[in-house]
């Protein structure tokens, strides 16, 4: 029955999106077209084709036999609703959503002001959900029923919703790291928010080109949605990071595992992306380079979910195991192919851009720091690549991991906080002599301070002190020049400085936005640099009541303990924190032991203090003894907070936008 | 004081700053945990992209010991990843040489950094939207339009190369072996692997789990169930020399220890190092049979010499075999 409904919504969405292609192409040829209707109907069957995984996750029908392998009657909530998108099927049923809901808000806002340049947008879109409905009737099928039962599980599924169907009692229940934390609930429908959101932008930019209108019209039209993937992807990356320091039980939150790398490449070029465009708004330059941004952001999310769901990643051979390979592989080259040969047809059409008058001006700085970002984008594109291709090609297996991506990535990284210390303060098309040097070396000295600081009193690293000293850098030449504006209006109108500085930030909140986000920037790096380089760690075997002495705290084993979960076996140990003679807290790392996995999931138990987190891993237990990691991440919760004040910075744009629409469009014409 | 003194000052105030902060960091007395930097090199074999210094399995730690011991020991970095890399199959530095076939990885960023900056200094000087594909001579949207296309059609190729040679060379594996080979096999349970080795009797590629799941009942001291893995092993044309070789010297081990079959022993362990000549293993464990087994010590001791001239053998196995070497050739009873 949910396998009908289910598959029912996924035909009408492939119906809805094959109609949208239709009259979007019709409409924008300049005939009149509904495209309401048929992004309504994508809407409505992804949403049934949810709602049928959801039904039948919380009623335990492992007549699915998406449901008998990847789920079971122990599953906890909020795990058993997560479990739609713990495996390839569901997880390409939630994408479909999200895509039909930024579907659904491109063409309601069509239907108010109707032109050719978001129909062809939308028939683009329309084109993009053929493909991933298409999947889910083809080679991801979530809704096939089980024909063949094993005990637990399923063993053979057929795609006809009437065939007999031979129904399992349980299921395994989603792989065990994915309902260790709470956090792996929310951090996929997240992140793809960010993937899918990058949709819109390529569809206008298609459009555009398509109509050949390179104009700054699509830039503008797509921004918000820009906007959001971008604030998504961000959070994204960051709750990704945090569930692998709670989880993963290394103590470390990136591995430039191909599966973070999927995520960080978009982003890196989204970021580029938000800023260039910017460059086009303001001064008409850089059109070509535009749509190349943003058919490479689509493009590196499509290869990251190539990436991350064919297996290619475990071993270039199990490519041909599953049809989602080949099947995504080959959308990829069709994305590819089509948008580059459509921009080398449109390429005389992309006028002429002004002059660039002066390196020395925001217009310089983007220059820089979109140059600074396509090269670590491309050095995790091809560090992230190069392994498989040179396996796939030639046989010969390498490794390229965390040393190769820090080697470069650490000094790049560097250059981008440096370059967001300039790029702020330097005016458009040129600065009058003197401006920098006014507007700089107050942060300059404070930073400079700070870091001798650093050095005498925390450590003498080289990378920390450097992170430091940019971060001190690029967060003083903010507010310094936030200080300045503030203290011109002051003195032209008297008024008190703080209700100025709100002023301010009010007439120009999505550049004030933006500089939000350059702070939790700073903060990230500050806060990476002091955890990957003053890290305490220590190995303890451990009786109960014996005690050790680590990083200024006292720690005592009480004792072992071991409970049942509905769903987990946990086992663990519990460790007294003393600081002097009063104990602080009680840490318990763990086994988890899921069904039938035999290997336990070693959950890290984590004690939050601002100076470093204590972390402590339980590596094994016998009857007699534990043995123990001791950890201290030292300042990582600045990576969160920097993390989120980052993506928050992209949410107060986009409200700020709203608020600003019609103030922006005046801007936006008489700057033009 | 005037404008120009004190830009001067706080320039000056800056360098010395910022040479004081160069100072102290440079001064900084070093002091690296060096097994940690080398582990954190090597990709742990039986992990997911993991090095051996992050990853929480039984080997990569076994792996970190031998690190710790070695640089204990006082062996330079690359000596280390040399033997590490020589003794553990699957294991591979992470930290690709910028040298042969990785080579281009180091390059390519330093060639996309130069281009980017070729682009904006020619764009600089002549405005116009896409330099990198224009040529004056010729008219521009031809010209454009056919650079496009060959860029096109050779990103096109290479994809479709890549797919074609993953797709004919390697013929999909039946059930998932070169799946479960990829993984951690030290989280697959053992009656996984049987079931494993059982689906895929016809796969060439199933020696590797065999032998996996052999030594595992082996350290287990489950001889029983090790064996036909072992002999399986042994037996298959498709197996290469190191697992034939390995797969005859535990057998011949086996049939010594368990059953106290002495000459079979050193047919499978003659057999063994006819494959593989000088295997350290094979060399001590006959030597160990020709001692205790054979009552042979003179045969035992220059069994046991030739393994002591083997340069990379573990620092305890070697103080090990000292010791029985000493006892052997003193003629007394093996222990």
């Amino acid at each position: 029955m949910l396998a009908l409904l289910g598959s029912a919504g996924v035909v009408a969405a492939i119906i809805g999106s094959v109609l949208l292609v239709i009259r979007g192409i019709r409409s924008a040829r300049g005939g009149t077209a509904d495209l309401v209707t048929p992004s309504k109907l994508i809407l409505a069957g992804a949403v049934i084709a949810m709602a049928a995984m959801q039904i039948a996750l919380l009623t335990d029908d492992f007549s699915l036999a998406y449901l008998a392998n990847q789920h079971s009657t122990t599953t906890p909530f909020p795990f058993d609703v997560a479990t739609a998108w713990a495996a390839l099927e569901g997880s390409i049923v939630l994408w479909g959503l999200i895509l039909a809901v930024f579907i659904w808000a491109v063409a309601a806002r069509h239907r108010k002001a109707p032109d050719q340049l978001e129909a062809a947008a939308l028939a683009v879109m329309g084109g993009v959900a053929v493909f991933f409905f298409g999947l889910m009737i083809t080679v991801a099928n979530p809704f096939e029923v089980c024909v063949d039962a094993l005990a637990t599980g399923c063993a053979g599924s057929s795609p006809w919703p009437f065939a007999t169907v031979d129904v399992p009692a349980d299921g395994p229940g989603p792989n065990p790291l994915l309902q260790n934390h709470y956090m792996m609930a929310i951090h996929p429908p997240i992140l793809y928010i960010g993937y899918v959101g990058l949709t819109v932008p390529f569809a206008y930019a298609i459009g555009a080109l398509a109509l050949a209108v390179p104009g700054p019209e699509w830039l503008r039209r797509s921004h918000r949605s820009t906007l959001v993937a971008w604030s998504f992807l961000a959070l994204g990356i960051v709750l990704g990071g945090w569930w692998a320091y709670e989880v993963l039980s290394w103590g470390g939150y990136w591995a430039w595992d191909p599966v973070e790398n999927a995520s960080l490449m978009p982003w890196l070029v989204a970021t580029a992306f938000l800023h260039s465009g910017l460059v086009q708004q303001r001064r008409g330059m850089l059109q070509a380079w535009n749509f190349i941004l943003v058919i490479s952001a689509f493009s590196l999310t499509i290869l990251g979910t190539f990436l991350t769901r064919s297996g290619t990643i475990n071993s270039v051979h199990s490519f041909t195991q599953s049809a989602i390979g080949p099947a995504l592989l080959g959308f990829l080259v069709l994305v590819l192919v089509g948008s580059f040969t459509l921009f080398s047809m449109r390429s005389h059409l992309v006028a002429t851009s002004p002059r660039l008058e002066s390196f020395v001006s925001r217009e310089g700085g983007f220059l820089v720091n979109n140059l600074l970002l396509a090269v670590f984008a491309f050095i995790v594109l091809i560090g992230t690549t190069y392994p498989l291709l040179l396996e796939a090609f030639s046989g010969t297996r390498v490794g390229v991991g965390e040393p190769f991506f820090n080697r470069l990535a650490v000094p790049l990284s560097f250059l981008l906080l440096l370059t967001m210390g300039f790029g702020p303060v330097t005016p458009w098309r040129g600065a009058a002599p003197g401006l920098l040097w006014r507007r700089l070396r107050a942060p300059t000295l404070i930073a400079l301070s700070l870091g001798i600081v650093t050095v005498l009193g925390v450590t003498r690293l080289g990378w920390v002190v450097l992170a430091v000293v940019l971060g001190t850098f690029v967060a003083g030449a903010i507010v310094g020049l936030l200080v300045e504006q503030t203290r011109i209006r002051a003195e032209k109108t008297g008024r008190p400085l703080l209700a100025e500085a709100r002023t301010v930030i009010g007439n120009d909140k999505s550049f004030w936005a933006g500089q939000l986000s350059h702070l939790g920037v700073a903060l990230v790096a500050v806060g990476m640099a002091f955890a990957a380089n003053l890290p305490l760690n220590a190995q303890v075997v451990l009786a109960p009541g014996d005690s050790v002495d680590f990083a200024g705290y006292g720690l005592v084993y009480d004792a072992p303990f071991r409970r049942s979960e509905p769903n987990r076996v946990v086992q663990g140990a519990r460790i007294d924190v003393y600081q002097g003679d009063r104990r602080i807290t009680t840490l318990e790392p763990r086994l988890n032991l899921y069904g039938s996995n035999p290997s336990p999931i070693v959950t890290p138990a984590v004690m939050r203090r601002a100076g470093g987190d204590l972390y402590l891993t339980l590596r094994r237990t016998d009857s007699e003894t534990i043995e123990l990691d001791l950890d201290t991440s030292p300042m990582v919760w600045l990576i969160w907070l920097g993390g989120l004040t980052a993506a928050a910075g992209g949410f107060w744009s986009l409200a700020a936008r709203k608020a600003d629409r019609a103030v922006t469009q005046e801007v936006v014409t008489t700057d033009v | 004081m005037s404008e120009r003194v004190r830009t001067v000052t706080t320039v000056a105030v800056m360098v010395v700053m910022a040479s004081a902060l160069a100072l102290l960091i440079s001064t900084q007395p070093v002091n690296v945990d060096r097994a940690e930097a080398i582990g954190s090199r090597i990709k742990c074999p039986v992990c997911q992209g993991e090095s051996i210094a992050n990853s929480p399995s039984q080997l990569a730690e076994d792996m970190m010991d031998l690190v710790a011991e070695r640089v204990a020991s006082g062996a330079g970095d690359q000596q280390i990843i040399d033997e590490l890399l020589a003794s553990y199959t699957g294991a591979l530095l992470l930290d690709p040489p910028a040298s042969g076939s990785t080579l281009v990885l180091w390059l390519a960023p330093l060639a996309a950094v130069g281009v980017g900056v070729g682009i904006i200094l020619w764009w600089r000087r002549h405005p116009g939207p896409m330099p990198a594909t224009e040529a004056p001579s010729a008219p521009r949207s031809r010209t454009r339009l056919l650079l496009g296309g060959l860029i096109l059609a050779a990103s096109f190729a290479g994809i479709v190369v890549v797919a074609s040679t993953s797709l004919q060379d390697r013929p999909a594996p039946a059930s998932g072996v070169a799946d479960i080979g990829q993984q951690d096999l030290a989280d697959v349970s053992n009656e996984t692997m049987e079931a494993v080795v059982a689906a895929n009797l016809d796969n060439p590629q199933i020696n590797g789990m065999r032998l996996a799941l052999a030594e595992r009942y082996y350290e287990e001291g489950d001889y029983r169930s090790a064996f036909p893995h072992y002999l399986a092993v042994a037996e298959s044309a498709e197996a290469t020399d190191v697992e034939a070789a390995s797969a005859l010297t535990r057998l011949g081990w086996m049939a010594y220890e368990g059953n106290g079959e002495v000459e079979t022993a050193i047919r499978l362990l003659d057999q063994a190092l006819a494959i593989e000549p000088g295997s350290s293993v094979a060399l001590y464990l006959k030597g160990r049979v020709q001692w205790c087994g054979a009552g042979d010590p003179e045969s035992a001791t220059s069994l046991f010499e030739q393994v002591l001239e083997n340069p990379s053998l573990p620092e305890e196995s070697r103080s090990e075999i000292e010791a029985d070497l000493d006892r052997a050739s003193s003629g007394a009873a093996c222990t």
